[in-house]
């Protein structure tokens, strides 16, 4: 009871202390530049230049203390040694580049960063554009959307229905195998089956990530303007055409969004490989492998290494977001 | 008006909180003869009124409410409060914890690699002066636990930042008696007997072994204990240090032979319940459920002295399951080597109230009573060993007490990234069918880089 | 839009089939949980969820009375009862040894060791006699097939809903989650609307900024962030999980609006400028209510990051009885109880239960408040 009005109380002061900020400094802006008087036009300059980082402060300031600082933090303890304390010049990135379990995780890394984004974004346009025509749409989008809800315990718990193996003189638990018992073939141990297990993992975090990219994708599609479709439809297209040739290039600044979203979390990805098999039958990534010597290993200046490495992945989706912006001005 | 009723129910529980009784207590107090009372009585000169005490551990459920009812002794008798909290996720919390400055008061370790490191950053406290002559003089075998317990600090220094508290015997092997009885099996007495029983099983038919590694994030460990084993069945105790402290590398054919040792049963496909390619992804705690199918899945298996837990409900040890000693072989002249766990308190935030509470872990009483409850074993010498709950525990206790060589998991006492890394991968590749040279070399090559 | 496809009957069917397909295909592996966590958990770990309609033979292990139960009649000692005790079920075989678990047919009378004889029937009353007094403290083991029908039951969910401190912990969990779902919501509104349509140097380096810091790891910021809680003396509390929690989710909350907010028509931001209205009128009267949708789905998203977080509410908040969170609550139960497949099930879907309401009461938005806010603003 006390902690559900604490828990209310806070709702409410915190939300109306974002609200009061950003109304009061506006508010205050407007009356030391007032945009009347003879200095009018300069004083709207003034507050146009002043106005955008009155909306952005709180959200800069959060950004550097939460992540800006760690990263300058890993940058500085990635050249030092296990405890942080002694200079140790590149030798991390010198055992880095010579480490095996690194090398596997890279690779793989990069086989999620392919299959994982191009497939969740692929099933999510589909599930979209399909949903949006039938009656039952939003019932499908609803059951398609479930998995994101699970948190990863669950969705690691579901998935050990489904993968679970067991020897050949039981009865199979996961569904999985069973399938293959009944169409008369062997069990096989799914998760470690080094290389394919990899893929294994993948499916549940399409399974996931699905749900995120239809919403999104569902969200654009029914901002485009139905004149646009009804026009294309009087002029004979078909439905097929009206998406590739209507639809397509209106939506192609989303997709790049959900990509490039998916990208970013398929790069921190862990939970999901830490739960089935914690990197083991080489199907170790770099997320996991951080974490493996950060709290395993103990070496702050190793994990934070990795870090780097999974930052400095992310490069490129970077640079090509900025050059989205520069073409939309 | 409903506000006031729930603050004076809250008032009332913090009163109450206060004032436990004595006779709420697990034991009374007083009534047990087989109890030292006496170490209960002389606690009450300890003054720690307005105290708090934050333990931290790896316990969870049932073990933290055990752990619960002995504290709750410390708190009536000294008048302090003892917040236990646990996480599963223990070994990551305690390395944020200790190095944001947010640690407990008092560390429950379960591997003391992780305190070692701990230590070397200067995160814990040494234990207070005396202590590590209390150990050698009170523990059986007092000298390991005091080198077990003992690390340097980030200058240099050595001292003892470690108590144990709660052993574990890992050298079991468990089955059904009436199962053996069925077919007429014998306990073997030797390894030799042992593999002669394993033949035996198979050749009537049966499958002696159940063996599974998964352990999620943990996946590997049974093997790795397995490995440990067999190690000093077949390496003098000198070469286990060494290995422990890499001066036998993991590619040494000493090393080598140990692991294939434990391939002997673990990828023998007639062995093992399920075939061998069941044996990395089966959960440890599934596996011993074999024992009890019917008809039986496997006949033994060999795990720690926690595994009862696991057990399917309503299994009464000592009746349903028992265990035996996980034997040596005949032929080597190594004695009765035990393998062993267990888990050290250690001082993460100096005050008063965790330097009493270590205090309090070295009377007799503080053993008891966990004794008395299930699931604990201990080196102390001057305990009744009357209090434990049961035969069968205290059958384990005296495997502990009586072993010519006693031995701590090698795997909890290398550096983490090789006894909670490299040491699990090598072993389930190992038994992905790798070879153990191949498995050795690649663990010895991370352990290479490790500074 | 129905109406247009509707003309087309077999586009129609193709597209309904297809979703029916995409819909099993995501679907099937929760149901099984879903269906699991309402099995019996010896059911549950023995045979397959989608068997579970079916009835299953399962070989059992049962006892008989105890020695001290035993009647005599003649030189002849008697223990009798049934292996089902007070429930009902069928027996298709039976054995006396771990050997032959199945080796006779109910009603047969067959030898055992030291002249005892067992007799089991169909319905799993059994005799036993011995011409010598029987010993045994725990009864003889009696092996024996039955048939179990499907066993469907709630004990799980009972078991995981009112356990110790669940109600506590769910109300930690909202106090965490809703003002952690709220607040960055807000600020990266702001912070959107200023990246996408407002003119200030150094734009483009404050978005790949962001993009950037989308991609940080998480472990990363854990030790440097509690050492700044503790030496600012915020410590561990709600207060640092709500900001660790805002500060964590901004990145993709600015990117993601912020990408919905530049899509909006120029025409209308134009018109109300060169009418006078500067950026926060825009902001607050336009730019809010068009952006309902968008708000709506990230609203969701960090909800549901938040509901399911357990990393961050262990490190900022810490594992002690008072302050565990729900994910916490049943990692602690998982851990007590591994193995215990029926916990976590059921557990499982008690977790997803809140985050779907969630979704299934703010998903008529998503849908309503694009297409009227378009239309006003058009």
């Amino acid at each position: 009871m006390e902690q559900m009005l604490l828990a209310l109380f806070t709702v409410v002061v915190g939300v109306l202390g974002c609200i009061a900020y950003f109304v009061g400094s506006n508010f205050i802006l407007d009356v030391i530049y007032p945009a009347t008087g003879n200095k009018a036009t300069q004083n709207i300059q003034r507050s146009t230049a002043i106005r955008p980082w009155l909306f952005m402060g709180p959200a800069i300031i959060l950004l550097v203390v939460y992540l800006v600082y760690p990263v300058i933090n890993s940058v500085w303890l990635s050249f030092h040694g296990p405890s942080g304390k002694e200079f140790v010049g590149i030798d991390n990135y010198v055992w880095l580049f010579g480490d095996a379990k690194f090398l596997e995780s890279f690779f793989n890394n990069m086989m999620w960063l392919i299959v994982v984004p191009a497939a969740s974004t692929f099933f999510g346009l589909i599930a979209a554009t399909l949903t949006d025509r039938i009656r039952w749409g939003n019932i499908a989008k609803s059951l398609i959307f479930m998995p994101m809800a699970i948190s990863f315990i669950g969705a690691s718990i579901i998935w050990k229905f489904v993968y679970d193996y067991r020897g050949d003189s039981d009865d199979q638990i996961g569904i999985l195998n069973a399938l293959m018992v009944h169409f008369g073939a062997e069990p096989q141990a799914w998760i470690a089956m080094p290389f394919w297990n990899s893929f294994f993992l993948m499916v549940i975090l399409i399974w996931i990530q699905t749900g995120f990219a239809m919403v999104i994708l569902s969200a654009a599609l029914r901002g485009i303007p139905e004149e646009t479709i009804e026009a294309a439809i009087l002029d004979g297209a078909n439905p097929f055409q009206v998406f590739m040739k209507i639809k397509m290039p209106q939506m192609w600044g989303t997709v790049a969004v959900v990509w490039t979203t998916i990208t970013i979390l398929v790069l921190k990805v862990f939970d999901i490989v830490m739960a089935m098999t914690n990197g083991q039958w080489g199907s170790q990534v770099l997320a996991n492998y951080m974490f493996d010597w950060m709290f395993r290993g103990h070496d702050f200046g190793r994990s934070a290494t990795i870090a780097l490495v999974i930052m400095v992945l992310v490069l490129p989706v970077m640079v090509w977001n900025v050059r989205n912006l520069k073409n939309e001005n | 008006m409903k506000l006031t009723a729930y603050l004076t129910a809250a008032t009332i529980a913090l009163t109450a909180n206060v004032a436990i009784a004595e006779t709420d207590l697990k034991f009374t107090p007083g009534e047990d003869a087989r109890f030292n009372w006496a170490s209960y009585e002389a606690l009450k000169s300890v003054d720690l009124k307005g105290e708090t005490i934050s333990v931290f551990g790896p316990w969870l459920g049932a073990d933290k409410a055990l752990l619960e009812n002995v504290v709750a002794y410390f708190e009536k008798a000294t008048g302090a409060v003892v917040k236990y909290s646990g996480s599963d996720s223990f070994e990551a919390q305690i390395v944020i914890d200790t190095e944001a400055g947010s640690a407990p008061n008092v560390a429950v370790f379960p591997q003391p690699g992780l305190a070692a490191d701990l230590a070397k950053k200067g995160k814990l406290t040494p234990l207070a002066a005396g202590t590590a002559d209390w150990v050698r003089e009170n523990y059986a075998a007092g000298q390991s636990w005091v080198d077990l317990g003992t690390y340097k600090n980030a200058e240099g220094k050595e001292d003892l930042y470690g108590f144990f508290y709660k052993a574990d015997v890992k050298s079991l092997v468990w089955y059904s008696p009436e199962n053996f009885e069925d077919a007429g099996y014998e306990i073997p007495k030797s390894m030799e007997e042992l593999i002669t029983l394993s033949d035996k099983i198979v050749a009537d038919g049966g499958t002696p072994w159940c063996i599974g590694l998964g352990s999620g994030g943990a996946t590997g460990w049974v093997a790795t204990d397995w490995v440990e084993d067999m190690m000093l069945r077949t390496q003098s105790p000198d070469v286990y240090d060494k290995w422990v402290k890499n001066q036998v590398k993991f590619d040494d054919p000493k090393v080598l032979a140990a692991i294939d040792a434990y391939g002997d049963f673990a990828r023998n496909d007639k062995y093992v319940s399920g075939g061998a390619g069941t044996v990395a992804t089966t959960d440890f705690r599934d596996s011993p459920k074999g024992l009890f199918s019917s008809p039986p899945k496997c006949y033994m298996h060999r795990q720690a002295s926690f595994i009862p837990a696991f057990f399917p409900e309503g299994t009464v040890v000592g009746e349903d399951a028992d265990f035996f000693y996980f034997p040596a072989y005949a032929a080597k002249d190594l004695g009765k080597p035990v393998l062993g766990g267990g888990t050290l308190f250690a001082i993460t935030n100096e005050s008063k109230g965790a330097h009493a509470f270590v205090e309090f872990l070295k009377t007799p009483i503080a053993h008891e009573l966990w004794m008395a409850q299930e699931g604990f074993l201990t080196p102390h010498k001057g305990v009744n060993q009357d209090a434990y709950a049961s035969e069968s525990l205290k059958g384990m206790g005296e495997i502990l007490l009586n072993a010519t060589t006693f031995r701590f998991d090698a795997s909890d006492l290398m550096p983490g990234a090789i006894g909670a890394g490299a040491f699990w991968t090598g072993m389930v590749d190992y038994s992905g069918g790798k070879s153990a040279k191949e498995v050795g070399a690649q663990i010895q090559k991370t352990w290479d880089t490790i500074k | 839009m129905d109406s247009i496809v509707g003309k087309n009957s077999a586009l129609t069917w193709a597209v309904n089939i297809s979703v029916v397909v995409l819909v099993l295909l995501w679907t099937i592996p929760t149901f099984g949980l879903l269906v699991s966590s309402v099995r019996d958990k010896d059911q549950l770990v023995s045979s397959g969820w989608w068997t579970s309609f079916s009835s299953v033979e399962r070989n059992l292990i049962k006892r008989s009375a105890p020695a001290s139960e035993q009647s005599q009649t003649d030189d002849i000692y008697l223990l009798k009862g049934n292996v089902f005790g007070e429930e009902v079920g069928v027996i298709t075989a039976f054995g006396w040894n771990s050997k032959a678990p199945t080796a006779f047919t109910p009603g047969d009378t067959v030898q055992m060791r030291k002249g005892k004889e067992l007799q089991i029937n169909a319905d799993g009353s059994y005799l036993l006699t011995s011409p010598i007094p029987f010993t045994s403290k725990k009864g003889s083991r009696l092996f024996v097939t039955s048939v179990e029908a499907p066993i469907f039951t709630l004990d799980n969910y009972s078991e995981v809903l009112f356990a110790e401190g669940i109600g506590k912990s769910f109300l930690n969990t909202m106090t965490v989650t809703i003002p952690a779902t709220i607040i960055p919501i807000l600020i990266a509104a702001f912070a959107a609307y200023a990246l996408a349509w407002m003119e200030f140097p150094g734009r483009a380096i404050m978005l790949a900024m962001v993009v950037g810091l989308l991609v940080v790891p998480l472990q990363m910021s854990l030790i440097p962030l509690l050492r700044l809680y503790t030496d600012v003396g915020i410590g561990k509390g709600y207060l640092g999980i709500w900001l660790a929690h805002t500060g964590f989710g901004l990145p993709l909350a600015i990117y993601l609006l912020r990408n919905y907010i530049a899509g909006l028509p120029r025409e209308v931001i134009e018109s109300a400028r060169v009418d006078g209205a500067n950026d926060f009128v825009i902001f607050v009267k336009i730019i809010l209510p068009l952006s309902f949708p968008a708000l709506a789905s990230f609203a969701i998203f960090q909800f549901l990051w938040v509901w399911n977080d357990l990393l961050i509410a262990t490190v900022f908040l810490g594992n002690n009885e008072e302050e565990l969170v729900m994910t916490g609550r049943l990692r602690e139960m998982l851990g007590s109880r591994g193995g215990n497949w029926e916990i976590l099930t059921a557990s499982a879907f008690v977790s997803i239960f809140v985050p779907l309401m969630v979704f299934f009461s703010l998903q008529k938005y998503l849908v309503r408040g694009l297409l009227s806010g378009s239309v006003k603003g058009g």
